[in-house]
C-alpha cells in the first residue's frame, strides 16, 4: 500500500496568511496515488487550512499546489468529480433522506437519476447503512450520519478523498468501527486519501504516512505506518509516544507564547 | 375614511415577522385544549351579544339569531362575491409570493443589485397601505388591476425580506460541502438554496395571510363594486348591521380555514423536520 505511484497531490512551499497571522508556513509534501496520508496536529495547527487549500476553496499566498495535475483554486471546476470531502460534522442536507444525501454528488455530476440512486444505495450498503436509506437526517445517529457523509463522498467515485476530522466527533467505539470500514473501502477501491485529524490513534490506524504538524502547519515529524507496526503493540505504543511528545512540545511552546 | 382606519392600515414592519432563528415546527396543532377554549370564547361572545341586544336597538347590536340568519342569507345569496374575493386573494398572494421570492433571491445572491433592491423594499414598507389604495384608484380604471396592484405592493416586501434573510442564514458548511462537488449556479439553487428557504416562505405565508384577507376586503371597499368588501360597504349603507356582523363572522372563519390549510401544506412540505416540543 505504501508503495506510491506518481504524486497525485503535491504542495511546494505553500504559504497562507490570514491578515498577519501565518496559518501555513512554507509547507511542502506530496501524496502518491493510492496513498493514505494523515495530517496530525493540535487544534489551530492549520490542518483544515491546508485541506481548504488543497480543495481549492481558498488560494495560497505563495507556493504551488497541484491536485491531479490541476491548480485546485484556479482550475476549480476541472476537479469536478475527481475529489470529494467529508468533514468533522456530517454536513448532510436535512431535507434529504440518507439516500438522497448520498446521491447528491452524483446528481451534481449529472449522473442520470436512476443510476445515481442505484449507486448511492450500493454505497450506503458498503458503509453498513442498509435499512436506513430512507430515513431523514434527524432520524439517524451521529455515527450513521457520518457514514452517510462518507457514502456521499465515495459515491462520486473520486480518485482523491479528503477527510477533515471525520471520525473526531464520534465516541471511540463508533470511530473505530468507522475507521476500519473506511480503511477497507479505501484499500479495496485504491483511493488516494489526505486526512486531517488531531487523534493520534486515527492516524496510526488508517494512514500509510503521518505528517505531524505544529503551529503554522510546520512538519515536525513524519511517521511511516505499516501493517507490521499496527500488528505490533509495542511498535504502535512507541510511535504513539513519539508523536505525543512532538505534540506535547508544541503545547509547551504555545503556553510560552501565551505567557509573553 | 377616518384617521384610525388609516392607522390600522399602516403596514406592520416586516421586521417583526422575521424569526431570529429558523422557526421550529412545534406541535401547534389545534389541540383539544385549544378547541375547547375557542368554543368557550365564542359562547361568551355570543352570550354578551345576546345580553347587549336586549338593551340596545337592533341597528346597534343585533341578537346572535339575527346574525346567524343573515349569515345564512349571505352564504346562499352572495357566494359569488365570496368566490370573487377568494380568487383575488389567491391570485395576488400567489403572485406576491413569486415576485417576493425572486426579489429576495436576487438580493441574497447578487451583491451588485442588493443595495438598490433593498432601498426599494425599505421605501415600500414605509408607504402606508392607504396611500397605495388611493393611488391605485387614480392610476387604474379596472378594479381587478387596482386590487391586484394594492395587494402585491403591500405583500411583496414581506416575502422578499424573509427570503433574503433565509439566504443569508444559509449555513456556510452546507454551502462548502455542496460546492466541493463543483455545482453549477442552478444546481446550488436547486439542491441548497430553494429547499433551505421553503420554511421561510411558509412562515411568511402564515403571518401574512390574515393581513392579506383584511387588505383585500378593504381594497374592495375602496376600489371595487364586487367582492366581500363591497358587500360590507353595501350592508353598512343600507343599515344592515346584522349583515356586517355576518360578513365579519365569515371573514374570521375564512382566516382560520386558510391558516389551517397553509399549516397543513407546511406539515407535508416540511416533513423532514424533527418534531420539536417547546416546553
Ligand atoms: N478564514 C480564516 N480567517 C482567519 N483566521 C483563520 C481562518 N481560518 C483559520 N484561521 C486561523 O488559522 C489557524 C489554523 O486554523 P485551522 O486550519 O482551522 O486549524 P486546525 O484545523 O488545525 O484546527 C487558527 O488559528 C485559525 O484561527
Ligand atoms: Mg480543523
Amino acid at each position: 500500500m505504501a508503495a506510491a505511484g506518481a504524486p497525485l497531490i503535491e504542495l511546494r512551499e505553500v504559504t497562507k496568511r490570514f491578515a498577519s497571522f501565518l496559518a501555513v508556513d512554507k509547507l511542502s509534501f506530496s501524496v502518491g496515488e493510492g496513498e493514505i496520508v494523515a495530517l496530525l496536529g493540535r487544534t489551530g495547527a492549520g490542518k483544515s487550512t491546508v485541506l481548504n487549500l488543497v480543495m481549492g476553496s481558498i488560494a495560497p499566498d505563495s507556493g504551488s499546489i497541484s491536485v491531479a495535475g490541476c491548480d485546485p483554486s484556479r482550475q476549480f471546476k476541472q476537479l469536478r468529480g475527481r475529489i470529494a470531502v467529508s468533514f468533522q460534522t456530517d454536513r448532510l442536507l436535512p431535507w434529504r433522506t440518507a439516500v438522497e444525501n448520498a446521491e447528491l454528488g452524483l446528481l451534481i455530476l449529472n449522473v442520470p437519476k436512476d443510476e445515481a440512486r442505484r449507486r448511492a444505495l450500493a454505497w450506503l450498503d458498503r458503509v453498513k447503512l442498509r435499512g436506513a436509506e430512507h430515513k431523514y437526517v434527524h432520524e439517524l445517529s451521529g455515527g450513521m450520519r457520518q457514514r452517510v457523509s462518507l457514502a456521499r463522498a465515495l459515491a462520486v467515485d473520486p480518485s482523491i478523498i479528503f477527510l477533515d476530522e471525520s471520525f473526531s466527533q464520534l465516541d471511540h467505539a463508533t470511530a473505530r468501527a468507522l475507521r476500519t470500514d473506511f480503511k477497507r473501502i479505501a484499500a479495496e477501491f485504491g483511493k488516494t486519501c489526505l486526512f486531517v485529524t488531531h487523534r493520534i490513534e486515527d492516524a496510526i490506524e488508517i494512514a500509510d504516512r503521518a505528517l505531524i504538524l505544529t503551529q503554522g502547519a510546520r512538519i515536525a515529524l513524519v511517521e511511516h505506518v505499516t501493517a507490521a507496526t499496527r500488528a505490533d503493540p509495542a511498535a504502535t505504543a512507541a510511535m504513539h509516544e513519539r508523536i505525543a511528545q512532538v505534540l506535547g512540545h508544541e503545547d509547551a511552546d504555545t503556553l510560552a507564547d501565551a505567557a509573553e | 375614511m377616518t384617521d384610525d382606519k388609516a392607522a390600522t392600515l399602516a403596514l406592520p414592519a416586516p421586521a417583526a415577522l422575521r424569526p431570529s432563528a429558523l422557526p421550529k415546527r412545534g406541535k401547534f396543532k389545534m389541540g383539544q385544549a385549544d378547541a375547547l377554549s375557542t368554543a368557550a370564547v365564542v359562547i361568551v361572545l355570543l352570550g354578551a351579544m345576546q345580553i347587549a341586544s336586549n338593551f340596545v336597538p337592533d341597528y346597534i347590536m343585533p341578537p346572535p339569531a339575527t346574525v346567524l340568519r343573515a349569515t345564512w342569507d349571505i352564504v346562499t345569496a352572495d357566494e359569488l362575491h365570496v368566490l370573487i374575493t377568494l380568487v383575488r386573494l389567491f391570485a395576488s398572494v400567489a403572485f406576491s409570493m413569486l415576485l417576493g421570492i425572486v426579489i429576495g433571491g436576487a438580493m441574497g445572491m447578487f451583491g451588485t443589485i442588493r443595495p438598490a433592491l433593498r432601498a426599494v423594499i425599505v421605501i415600500d414598507t414605509g408607504i402606508p397601505a392607504l396611500s397605495w389604495m388611493l393611488l391605485a384608484v387614480f392610476w387604474f380604471r379596472d378594479p381587478e388591476t387596482r386590487i391586484f396592484f394594492i395587494l402585491t405592493v403591500i405583500l411583496v416586501p414581506f416575502f422578499a425580506l424573509s427570503i433574503y434573510d433565509g439566504i443569508r442564514a444559509l449555513p456556510r458548511d452546507l454551502v462548502d460541502v455542496v460546492e466541493s462537488f463543483r455545482p453549477s449556479r442552478w444546481q446550488v439553487l436547486r439542491f441548497l438554496v430553494i429547499p433551505h428557504v421553503v420554511p421561510y416562505v411558509f412562515l411568511t405565508m402564515k403571518s401574512v395571510i390574515g393581513y392579506a384577507i383584511r387588505m383585500v376586503v378593504f381594497a374592495e371597499l375602496v376600489a371595487s363594486a364586487s367582492g366581500i368588501g363591497s358587500r360590507m360597504s353595501l350592508a353598512q349603507s343600507t343599515f344592515r348591521i346584522d349583515q356586517v356582523f355576518a360578513w365579519t363572522f365569515l371573514l374570521v372563519l375564512l382566516n382560520i380555514g386558510l391558516q389551517t390549510g397553509v399549516s397543513m401544506c407546511e406539515r407535508i412540505a416540511l416533513k423532514w423536520r424533527p418534531e420539536v416540543e417547546v416546553r
